[in-house]
């Protein structure tokens, strides 16, 4: 488990200044993008509706619900007025002419940045989504590897080899080409309006879905096999079945292991669920071509989007850190390494 | 009325015999203390009569039933088990430990559960670490925690592989007096220990045994005082040298 670890306090570990300063960004990040969810999502927008708080945010921000919330035209001046004095300035002017593209770069995240935060909204529950599912298939896959004798643990290996040993853009066309799988999603009927996303998006769960399955068996195998087999033993010489010393004792200690782990491919997927834009899902990555396409600013739509990555990420690897500080219990897992 | 009996027993792993035509009976409230060698076989002999091992030829009648007749996880729940290195669950408290069983085995209900797990740590003594973690238990309270685990099954007959090999010699003694206290109330036990004080005071016979085999078995006054045979007297009497 070690070797792929991803250092989880990385950000938590800074000093306490820069550590508040990142924190407030990612305050700012998230207020403005939950916002940006709220105020326009038709799919949030459904989920309202039926908890009985319709148009919740919609109805009160009427109109500018697609539009951006801040005007582009200052950073634009600014960026214009900066380039104009690096202009007089001749060639020493190299530093002034990295602000002004700057500050050309936030009045283009403003424009954009209504677009991306819907592409945000749907690469973060393709991951979440195809994480959990793939979780609840990861568990029975590690646990017969581990424990399920010849034929499940080979079976079970088999999958995990197939899946990892394939690419998962060809997993993804497979299942959207290949398969009939999209037709048959289309099938029914409420798929693709009213805010229910396009068969395509159902597609790339399933994919991911599977693909991280493998992922995240092989860590859980790997954390199962750190757990002393004396706990099982235990388990069995007060009369548990095996099944039942695996779920009451194993899993919970194994599980917690494989945290780090977790973590990592979490992470991964979060990066990964961009190739979802080969079969035309409308996430993050899909959105930041789309506009390079438009507006042929490829270079900066990109650096925008990377950092709508890279704050994904850390607030992934963080709230993964807290989760395994929460469930932490003494003398078990990383705390019991150092005593 | 004998509760356990071990018929021509005979045990291999691959071409090694790790127990070989081994015989004996013990009676309710019987103490039975077995000594021998590193790797004579007593480890595999106890775990033969829960079938975390399973036997490659012979018998054993648990009141007078087959056990390979018994569901094995009915057989367990009826045989208790006490470990060397404790074993006890990492992720549950010292009340956790003792209830899983009670709640996942004999379906009690929660609050039930617990009341009796704190009843059973009372009697070893631990009361007031309910709530503490395994590893915040010293060695000794950890492994009356673990007895306390074995015992909340009411089982019919509890083993001890080695309870007090891995403490500190400072924490052996209060294991040994909770062991002691069992006998007393005429808990069946069959114990390898080689507590040479524990087996002269409270154990109804100790055996011998050594390469696999039964080399001699008796009550504890002729084994100490006077065995049959040489081996016996040159083993018991270098633990005893020892301690
Ligand atoms: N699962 C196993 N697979 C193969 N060999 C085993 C296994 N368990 C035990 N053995 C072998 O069987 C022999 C007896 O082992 P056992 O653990 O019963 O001895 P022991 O008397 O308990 O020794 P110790 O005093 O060291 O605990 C040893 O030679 C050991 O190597
Ligand atoms: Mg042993």
């Amino acid at each position: 488990m070690t070797t792929t670890d991803v250092d989880q306090t990385a950000v938590g570990e800074l000093p306490g200044r820069r550590r508040l300063a990142v924190g407030a960004v990612g305050v700012v990040f998230w207020a403005w993008l939950l916002a940006r969810w709220a105020s326009h999502n038709t799919l949030l927008d459904r989920l309202f509706t039926a908890l009985g708080a319709p148009n919740l945010v919609q109805s009160e921000l009427g109109v500018r619900q697609r539009e951006p919330w801040l005007p582009a035209e200052p950073f634009q001046a600014a960026s214009d007025g900066v380039a104009d004095v690096a202009a007089s300035l001749g060639p020493a002017s190299v530093l002034l002419e990295w602000l002004a593209w700057l500050f050309d770069l936030a009045a283009f995240a403003t424009t954009i940045g209504p677009q991306l935060a819907a592409g945000a909204f749907v690469t973060v529950y393709l991951t979440v989504l195809s994480m959990l599912l793939g979780l609840l298939l990861a568990v029975p896959l590690s646990v017969a590897r581990v424990y399920g004798g010849p034929v499940l643990s080979r079976i079970s290996l088999a999958y995990t080899e197939l899946i990892r040993g394939t690419p998962l853009l060809a997993q993804l066309f497979f299942l959207y080409f290949g398969l009939p799988l999209a037709g048959f999603i289309d099938s029914f009927g409420f798929v693709g309006s009213g805010g229910v996303p396009r068969a395509a998006v159902f597609v790339a769960i399933v994919g991911f879905t599977i693909n991280s399955s493998a992922y995240q068996s092989e860590y859980i195998r790997a954390a199962l096999q750190s757990v002393d087999p004396g706990q099982l033993t235990a388990a069995r010489s007060i009369g548990l079945s095996k099944l039942q010393g695996i779920r009451y004792v194993v899993l919970p200690q194994g599980l917690r292991f494989a945290i780090p782990g977790w973590t990592n491919e979490f992470v991964y997927l979060i990066k990964y669920s961009s190739l979802a834009a080969f079969i035309t899902v409308p996430e993050l990555f899909r959105r930041a071509r789309n506009i390079g396409s438009d507006t042929f600013q490829f270079t900066d739509v990109y650096v925008i989007v990377a950092l709508f990555y890279l704050a994904l990420v850390l607030t992934t690897a963080l709230a993964m850190g807290k989760l395994e500080q929460a469930v932490a219990i003494p003398g078990l897992g990383r705390g019991a390494d150092r005593d | 009325m004998t509760l356990l009996r071990v018929e021509h027993v005979d045990k291999s792993y691959g071409d090694e015999e790790v127990l070989h035509d081994v015989s004996f009976e013990m009676q309710r409230q019987d103490v039975e203390v077995i000594v021998g060698p590193s790797g004579s076989g007593k480890s595999t002999l106890l775990r033969c009569v829960n079938r975390l091992t399973e036997i490659d030829d012979g018998a054993i009648y648990l009141d007078g039933e087959e056990i390979h007749a018994l569901d094995e996880n009915e057989l367990r729940r009826r045989v208790g088990m006490v470990f060397q290195d404790f074993n006890l669950f990492a992720h549950r408290t010292a009340r956790g430990n003792v209830t899983l069983g009670l709640r996942q085995v004999l379906g009690m209900p929660r609050e039930e559960a617990e009341a009796t797990a704190d009843d059973y740590l009372e009697r070893v003594g631990l009361a007031d670490q309910a709530e503490s973690y395994p590893a915040e238990l010293s060695g000794g309270q950890q492994q009356r925690v673990g007895i306390a685990r074995a015992l909340a099954m009411e089982p019919e007959l509890i083993l001890f592989d080695e309870p007090t090999s891995a403490l500190d010699p400072e924490l052996i003694g209060e294991v040994l007096s909770v062991m002691r206290d069992l006998a007393d109330e005429g808990t069946t036990m069959l114990c390898v220990t080689h507590e040479m004080g524990f087996a002269r005071s409270a154990a109804s016979r100790i055996t011998f045994l050594d390469d696999g085999r039964i080399v001699e078995r008796g009550p504890p006054e002729t084994l100490f005082e006077d065995p049959e045979h040489e081996r016996t007297r040159a083993f018991l009497g270098e633990l005893a040298g020892i301690q």
